[in-house]
């Protein structure tokens, strides 16, 4: 802990905190994609309930690299019938918009007069919130990719955002079972995960950047997406029983190693940068039965952190051990769909002096949720949310960290503090849909909290109650 | 690994997603093959295909206990192959079969749509895991005798006393009643155009249906 002041520490642990929050009510979005159908030849419905919850003939071709297709190929053989060279003759590129409306109960203090009346200006219109580019298809023969480049609307740039790349084969068991194995090379832990029960492709699939978001999130929870690079491997046996491990490493985007200006190495100045390789490990079993289908798993990580930021990347380690189960039913029927996912994920955290209050900390995050959609045209969800832990004033400040912010504020204006040091925070998310046509959809979503940031009423102690962050979102969301 | 079958029962997805594209050492637009004519080459590639891209849907014998896509295990093999010839030429209209069959169905050769349809020709039709212990009122009298003040023919007299099938009429028994039932609706609606079950399905009202796909379902 040399070299590194307490606050420093406090803030750089906080980071995972926030990011994992901020990830867990406004995931980095990632989709499915029209390209997939061009590729294959079959409509969205073959591998999507509604875009992007996977049905199982989604999940068995994603286990399989995205590489099925049915459209005529360029290609190259060599004399022994090997195949070098398999190209689609339609490149497999789409486009994603994604434009919104944003509306909290409260809007938030206006920090050029924080202390005053003042306010910002309620009603954040995103237009667009998010555009992206899609790279989704096979590459190579057993050589698949999901690459998705985006524009957001917060960052106001271009960035990578969830990519998986797959190796895929498979195989007959001697009983005539098949046996799909692969490695995937992506850059959020889950992302390459076969259910909608795990975050990255988790309820809500879409939501609002412009609204107030919890100090605390597990890591496993977006908190390092499009920031590490992570290498797994995988079986899907009779197309039921899956597990996989792998590590993930730092892989951050926009930082340069300050002395060469490379990519690379990292060094002091980034914060949270992985000590070696954090194991990440998926185990799921999944059984299908006339119009159901029934998943049962578990998945975990371990991510052991420098907490940098202007200390050197060295002595103590913030630990982060998530462990978590869930749970994903669905019937399709062609008239009714019906899903319900939920997932728990527990998390142990010890951390180094100086980096929180408390030398170790819990926190624990449940979500569960129910869909409908009638002939996948108008639908709706209703999902509950709770995170809850270890109340730790470091880890969830009073105040808003300094630096945080290029305004020095003349008062303490709360809204992303928690008075009482505790994380805990829970409400409900509804969202109705309507579905045009397979690849527009139009939605409304309202987030209700019971409690934010450790309570209820004041949370913040300086008068903002956990209700006024409720927040309407409004949403058009298509792709081509 | 040890348990996998040896190598010449192994074939990459890449191989796989060759023969299903047709795009292997066969040439398109050969003569429709006869079973006897399969080569042992193409057996295996179609049972692969079958059993990895077919059966995630179907089953891997072609069993499928999912009633959204029909059971093909048992079924004629002229049937078969005149479906996905269909689907090929995208003639066959029918909702599913638009969404996801003229799209797996384009690029197939006819050497290969031969040996898939042989393929689930030779699978062992399992009783329906779905299907109701109907064995007998109206379905099996439709069935049997037809309504006669309606124009209705007797299913059996094309698909036969048993249900299995005869030439190039398809196996009907414990197919899924659900599928059966969207069927006879498309053929009424002329979605899928087949004038004779067209004419045979005009004036079917819907319980009338319902009760042949019951019946249809619990047949072995």
């Amino acid at each position: 802990m040399t070299c590194r002041t307490q606050s420093q520490a406090i803030r750089s642990v906080l980071a995972v905190a926030v990011l994992a929050a901020t990830s867990l009510l406004a995931p980095s979005l990632a989709f499915a994609v029209p390209s997939f159908a061009r590729q294959t030849g079959m409509a969205c419905e073959a591998c999507h309930t509604v875009y992007p919850e996977l049905t199982h003939f989604g999940r068995v071709f994603k286990a399989n690299g995205y590489i099925l297709t049915n459209v005529r190929q360029v290609r190259d053989v060599s004399g022994k019938k090997e195949e070098l060279l398999s190209l689609a003759q339609t490149v497999p590129l789409s486009i994603m918009a994604q434009v919104s409306y944003t509306q909290m109960k409260t809007s938030v203090p206006d920090l050029t007069a924080a202390g005053a009346p003042g306010v910002a200006q309620n009603g954040s219109a995103g237009f667009p919130q998010q555009l992206s580019l899609f790279y989704a298809g096979k590459i190579a023969p057993n050589f698949g990719a999901f690459f998705q480049l985006t524009y957001a609307n917060d960052s106001g740039t271009i960035s990578m955002d969830n990519t998986d790349l797959r190796f895929a084969d498979t195989a007959l068991m001697s009983d005539n079972h098949p046996l799909t194995y692969g490695v995937s090379l992506n850059n959020n832990p889950t992302v390459q995960d076969l259910w909608n029960s795990t975050p990255a492709w988790g309820f809500p699939f879409a939501a609002s950047n412009a609204n107030v978001s919890p100090l605390a999130g597990t890591a496993i929870d977006g908190a390092f997406a499009q920031d590490v690079a992570g290498l797994t491997a995988y079986v899907l046996w009779n197309e039921s029983l899956y597990a996989e491990v792998g590590g993930y490493r730092s892989a951050k985007q926009g930082s340069t190693n300050a002395l060469t200006g490379g990519a690379g190495p990292l060094d002091g100045t980034a914060s949270n940068v992985m000590s070696g390789v954090a194991p990440y490990w998926r185990v799921a079993y999944e059984h299908n039965w006339k119009a159901h289908s029934l998943e049962v798993g578990a998945y975990g990580a371990q991510f052991r952190l420098y907490p940098g930021a202007g200390a050197p990347l060295e002595g103590p380690l913030n630990e982060f051990k998530d462990v978590a189960e869930d749970l994903q039913y669905q019937f399709i029927g062609d008239e009714n769909i019906i899903t319900v996912g939920a997932t728990h994920i527990h998390e142990a955290m010890t951390l180094a002096p100086g980096s929180a209050a408390n030398p170790s900390d819990t926190l624990n995050t449940s979500r569960a949720w129910v869909t409908y959609y009638y002939r996948r045209h108008i639908g709706g969800t209703v999902g509950y949310f709770s995170t809850s832990g270890s109340a730790d004033p470091g880890l969830y400040p009073a105040e808003p960290p300094p630096s945080d912010s290029g305004v020095a504020f003349s008062s303490n204006p709360g809204v992303v503090t928690s008075a009482n040091g505790s994380p805990d925070t829970r409400g409900w998310i509804a969202e109705v849909n309507y579905v045009p046509w397979l690849n527009v959809k139009i939605s409304a979503q309202y987030t209700m909290y019971n409690q934010f940031n450790g309570a209820s009423k004041n949370y913040d102690g300086v008068g903002r109650n956990a209700s006024d962050n409720n927040t309407l979102y409004l949403l058009l969301w298509f792709a081509y | 690994m040890q348990d996998l079958k040896k190598a010449r029962f192994q074939m990459t997805w890449a191989a796989r997603v060759m023969a299903i594209a047709g795009l292997a050492v066969i040439a398109v637009g050969s003569a429709p093959a006869r079973a006897d004519e399969i080569d042992a080459a193409a057996r295996e590639r179609a049972r692969l295909v079958a059993i990895t891209v077919c059966g995630t849907c179907h089953g891997r014998t072609g069993n499928s206990t999912q009633p959204k896509f029909p059971r093909l295990a048992g079924q004629s093999a002229n049937y078969l192959a005149a479906q996905l010839k269909a689907f090929r030429a995208q003639t066959r209209g029918d909702p599913d079969a638009i969404s996801y069959m003229w799209g797996m169905a384009s690029e197939l050769d006819d050497s290969t749509i031969a040996a898939l349809a042989d393929y689930y020709s030779a699978q062992k039709a399992e009783p329906s895991s779905n299907a109701l212990s109907l064995q007998g009122g109206t379905g099996k009298q439709i069935y049997e005798q037809g309504i006669a003040a309606e124009g209705v023919p007797a299913c059996s007299s094309c698909h036969g006393s048993d249900a299995h099938g005869v030439g190039d009429f398809p196996r009907l028994a414990g197919q899924h009643s659900q599928y059966v039932l969207k069927q006879l609706a498309s053929f009424q609606s002329n979605m899928r155009n087949v004038a004779v079950m067209h004419g045979v399905a005009l004036n079917l009202r819907s319980p009338e249906m319902s009760a042949i796909a019951a019946y249809l379902e619990a047949q072995p």
